[in-house]
């Protein structure tokens, strides 16, 4: 038995040896950044409704731990209902209708500043005069230096 | 080689009753002297008569000599006995006893080693996979039936599809192998399950380390190798018939297998389907990033499927050659749950809950032919084996077509296909140069095409081809002490296609001004590989004790997907950027392997130490494309360690224990991600199995109640974008018994199971649904019978 108990004695020291070369104690960033619209300025809110040929500013509140990176903002038609938003509140959707002209906006942006923790996004987008009006989606993302994203959507509504 | 002379004796008790006087025809029955069991198959000859006694164990003689009828009984595993029929045979029914031969071994030396001795032997650490433990064990998958194995975990997607992870690391770093060819599926992606029928399985063997050396470029983590069926009796034909009904996703499976054989020809068949509904999870609704999905009764909606598998082998054995050549298909069909795949959260009009056995949209159809054939040839000291395979692996995935971006809505729900061709060769020269050295030499060519379609792209069309020269020498030290050392060179070609999409993309030019332009997916590139990977390893038998270390150096080419994928993953909702200045990876692994069997217990402890110079990995960046994060393929040094404990011991003859754990610790020691682990990395667990054997109660034997309880430690080992999963308690029963409903027949194999007892909700770590919060199947009764024809 003196083998089995040499034998013991050599694979608790392998897996010590492991133990100990581990963590070489990093700072690791395991948290998301967080994204909202639920505030004063926030823009848009749940089922609001957005006329042709004005300019807006697309407002969001977004924090992190670490440093924030880049944002995105997604405009894209919901006229086959294919999408709802995480508001909360349901908005009452149009018929299911087929694109003609739809609105799309696709763009992203980066935080250049160093370790910024707190940013308000403000993103001015001009509603063009000739696209489909209806419902759209407004999608919001972000991301942080480790790689970590939310993101939010909301309903709207594009009106004559 | 040393002969010594082998004795045996038999010894036999004469039993025999009978009487008097020969009639026309002699009838009999040949009984086991001990339990009065008929014996089936017994020989009977004398001059000019000849039976063979039926299952009942009844035979007829006709026409005996009247005046001196004399004839000999014998059976394989029974003493053979000599009747004399005098003609005052009082009725003509002879009953005939045979005892069980006793063989008394004076001295005894075997040219062959016992397969366990084998494996005791060779330094690499491997895990035999046995029938019996397959049929006991038996879940939705052959991977997840694989799961008990401590160090083997799966990725699964739905309830019927897992895929293999070995220590922590699946996808294309594990080489699934059956019948000596490296099984092609589509082994890259998240939702591809194995493609493979698993009640034609009769035996695995698992290998937990890198196995370049012998398997090639993907074994780097290890190998799973589904060994052949084994050739049938000379003159014997057998089946059975496999039946299994579950509860949680109405499954309802049948599964019917043949195998015979003549002199030297030998045939084996198998049909198997399989069909089931949506499976139940223990909520009634799944929140994925603030987004709420209530589910109707419990359904996990979309997620039923088919499965309808065939498969045939022909072959011829003699002398020293034997061939054997087997078709198979695989087919099936599977749902994906319907609100968030894709990572995408969608609404639909389809109506999923109006039924929950038909799958609609997104879904996937799946093909898998494969021909392969094996030969071997025996040339005194050498034994030559040959491979060869075709396979042709043809998937369809479909799901709603919706405009996304700039990609305006589609015509048809075909978003991808893949459509594959693999051809194989392996040629092995096994030479006994003696009994203490033994030397293998081999090649592997692989030639593979991958085309694709559909309006999704994710990776390009490639033609890849791969070769690989190895060699290596065992060498028994001395009759306990083993050594194998070896090396293999590999050479690879990839040729990946352009891709461009088939829409217009709009971009911003450098002057400010934009244009819509046909963005380019992918390069028509040329890229060469190659590698030099080897092992060397040590085996030592003491006693009862076995001791193994294996250092081994493996690699692995880089996929299509990695080298050249420039694009949107729908599947994943994501960007991913590929790298054409990828090397193969290379992978160092130290293993120990310490077995210690006793009559009262065994252990078995395998520790092992690995590090990556250059892992590829998916790395989620900072950045967008579009509104789309980037994901981007890096290579980082990764340090791993880990290992099993496995221990066993037999109470009273009685009760079996069990218990085992794994673990495995994974770090990225350079790169963006450093200091991070490696996705999909297995929590600490803990198996627990207490087996009880009763009595047999009349018809019913071996009757055995088991119970599984699994412990998972919490996973706090994350990389973006995962969670961290909590541990979890599942308890598993499950009842087995034979059952002798007709007398003189294989006895009905019966199976009763409950799998997750207390319909818990769980995560887990590993499983594909647990990126969009999805728990694990709830409770679910299951049962099957094995019934022998």
């Amino acid at each position: 038995m003196s083998y089995l108990k040499k034998t013991l004695i050599i694979l608790a020291n392998i897996f010590m040896f492991g133990a100990c070369t581990g963590d070489n104690d990093l700072e690791k960033d395991l948290e998301k950044p967080t994204i909202s619209v639920n505030y004063t300025d926030g823009f848009p809110q749940g089922c609001s409704e957005l006329q042709r040929g004005n300019t807006y500013t697309f407002r969001a509140q977004v924090t992190d731990n670490v440093a924030l990176a880049a944002y995105s903002l997604n405009l894209h038609h919901n006229f086959d209902h294919h999408t709802h938003d995480d508001q909360g509140a349901v908005c009452d959707l149009e018929q299911i209708k087929t694109a003609v002209n739809p609105l799309v906006y696709l763009e992203n942006f980066q935080i250049n500043e160093e370790d910024v923790k707190v940013y308000e996004i403000q993103i001015e987008v001009t509603i063009p005069d000739d696209i489909d009006t209806g419902d759209y989606h407004c999608a919001y993302s972000v991301t942080d230096q480790t790689g970590w994203q939310s993101r939010t959507s909301i309903d709207i509504k594009i009106v004559e | 080689m040393y002969f010594k002379i082998l004795s045996i004796w038999f010894f036999s008790l004469c039993s025999i009753a009978m009487a008097q006087h020969a009639p026309e025809n002699i009838k009999g029955v040949v009984l086991n002297a001990k339990t009065l069991q008929p014996i089936e198959g017994a020989t009977i000859m004398g001059k000019g008569l000849f039976a063979i006694s039926s299952k009942t164990g009844t035979f007829v003689l006709t026409n005996p000599n009247k005046d001196n009828c004399v004839f000999t009984v014998s059976h394989m595993s029974y003493a053979p006995e000599t009747i004399h029929v005098t003609d005052n045979l009082e009725d003509n029914n002879i009953k005939i006893l045979l005892n069980e031969k006793i063989n008394t071994l004076a001295e005894i030396n075997l040219y062959g080693k016992t397969e366990q001795r084998k494996a005791m032997e060779h330094p690499m650490v491997a895990t035999l996979v046995s029938k019996t433990f397959l049929e006991n064990n038996r879940e939705n998958s052959l991977m997840q039936t694989l799961e008990k194995i401590p160090g083997v975990s799966t990725i699964n997607i739905g309830s019927g599809q897992s895929k293999p992870v070995i220590r922590g690391l699946g996808f294309n770093r594990v080489v699934v192998i059956q019948n000596g060819v490296k099984h092609e599926a589509q082994q890259w992606g998240n939702d591809h399950g194995l493609e493979i029928d698993q009640y034609g399985v009769e035996e695995v063997s698992i290998i937990k380390g890198p196995a370049s050396l012998m398997y090639g470029s993907d074994a780097i983590a290890g190998v799973v190798d589904i060994k052949q069926a084994k050739t049938p009796a000379k003159h014997s034909f057998g089946g059975e018939v496999n039946l299994l009904g579950e509860s949680n996703n109405d499954l309802l499976g049948i599964s019917a297998g043949v195998k015979s054989r003549k002199e030297h020809w030998f045939y084996t068949g198998r049909l198997t389907y399989r069909d089931y509904g949506d499976y139940k999870v223990p909520t009634d609704k799944i929140n994925y990033e603030n987004y709420i999905f209530e589910l109707h009764d419990n359904n996990l909606r979309n997620t039923a499927g088919k499965e309808a598998d065939a498969s045939i082998s022909l072959g011829y054995i003699k002398n020293n050659i034997s061939t054997e050549t087997t078709f198979s298909n695989v087919n099936a069909k599977n749902g994906f749950f319907a609100n968030a795949h894709g990572l995408e959260v969608r609404n639909s009009s389809i109506d999923y809950d109006s039924d929950n056995r038909d799958v609609d949209l997104p879904y996937h159809k799946v093909n898998h032919f494969k021909i392969t054939n094996n030969t071997k040839i025996k040339l005194n000291k050498h034994t030559l084996l040959m491979d060869v395979g075709f396979q042709n692996n043809a998937r369809e995935e479909h799901s709603e077509p919706v405009p996304h971006g700039y990609m305006p809505t589609p015509e048809d729900s075909q978003e991808r296909t893949f459509l594959k061709n693999t051809y194989s060769l392996n040629i092995k020269d096994d030479f006994d140069i003696n009994p203490q050295n033994h030397f293998v030499t081999g090649i592997n060519l692989e030639h593979q095409q991958n085309n694709i379609g559909g309006w999704g792209f994710l990776i390009p069309e490639y033609q890849r081809t791969t070769v690989g020269a190895f060699a290596y020498h065992q060498l028994e030290i001395n009759h306990n002490l083993h050594l194998m050392s070896g090396l293999r060179y590999d050479f690879g070609l990839m040729k990946t296609k352009a891709y461009y999409d088939w829409f217009q993309s709009s971009v911003t030019n450098n002057d400010g001004s934009t244009s819509q332009v046909y963005l380019q997916r992918s390069l028509d590139k040329t890229l060469d590989f190659s590698n030099f990977s080897g092992a060397i390893g040590l085996s030592y038998i003491h006693g009862k004790t076995s001791y193994k270390i294996n250092f081994g150096k493996s690699f692995r080419m880089p996929l299509a997907n990695e080298l050249a994928s420039d694009g949107v993953n729908y599947h994943m909702y994501r960007y991913e950027r590929g790298n054409l200045n990828l090397q193969p990876e290379s992978s160092y692994q130290v293993d120990v392997e310490f077995n210690h069997t006793n009559q009262w217990f065994q252990l078995n402890i395998s520790p092992f130490v690995n590090y990556f110079d250059n892992y590829i990995y998916l790395n989620p960046t900072p950045y967008y494309e579009g509104v789309l994060q980037i994901y981007e393929y890096t290579q980082a040094k990764v340090f791993r360690f880990g290992g099993e404990v496995k221990a066993e011991t037999t109470l009273f003859k009685k009760l079996n224990l069990q218990a085992s754990a794994e673990y495995v610790y994974s770090r990225q020691t350079s790169g963006d991600k450093k200091g991070f682990t490696l996705p999909f990395s297995p929590p600490l667990s803990g198996l627990f199995t207490a087996s009880y054997q009763f009595k047999d109660l009349s018809v019913i034997t071996q009757p055995q109640l088991s119970v599984d309880y699994k412990i998972t430690a919490t996973q706090k080992e994350i990389v973006p974008p995962e969670e961290e999963t909590e541990g979890y308690q599942v308890m598993n029963l499950s009842w087995f018994a034979n059952l002798h409903l007709v007398k003189g027949n294989q006895p009905v194999k019966l199976k009763a199971k409950i799998n997750n007892v207390f319909d818990t909700k769980y995560f887990n770590h590993t499983s594909f649904y647990r990126l969009i919060d999805v728990p694990e199947a709830g409770r679910n009764f299951s049962i099957s019978l094995t019934i022998p024809i």
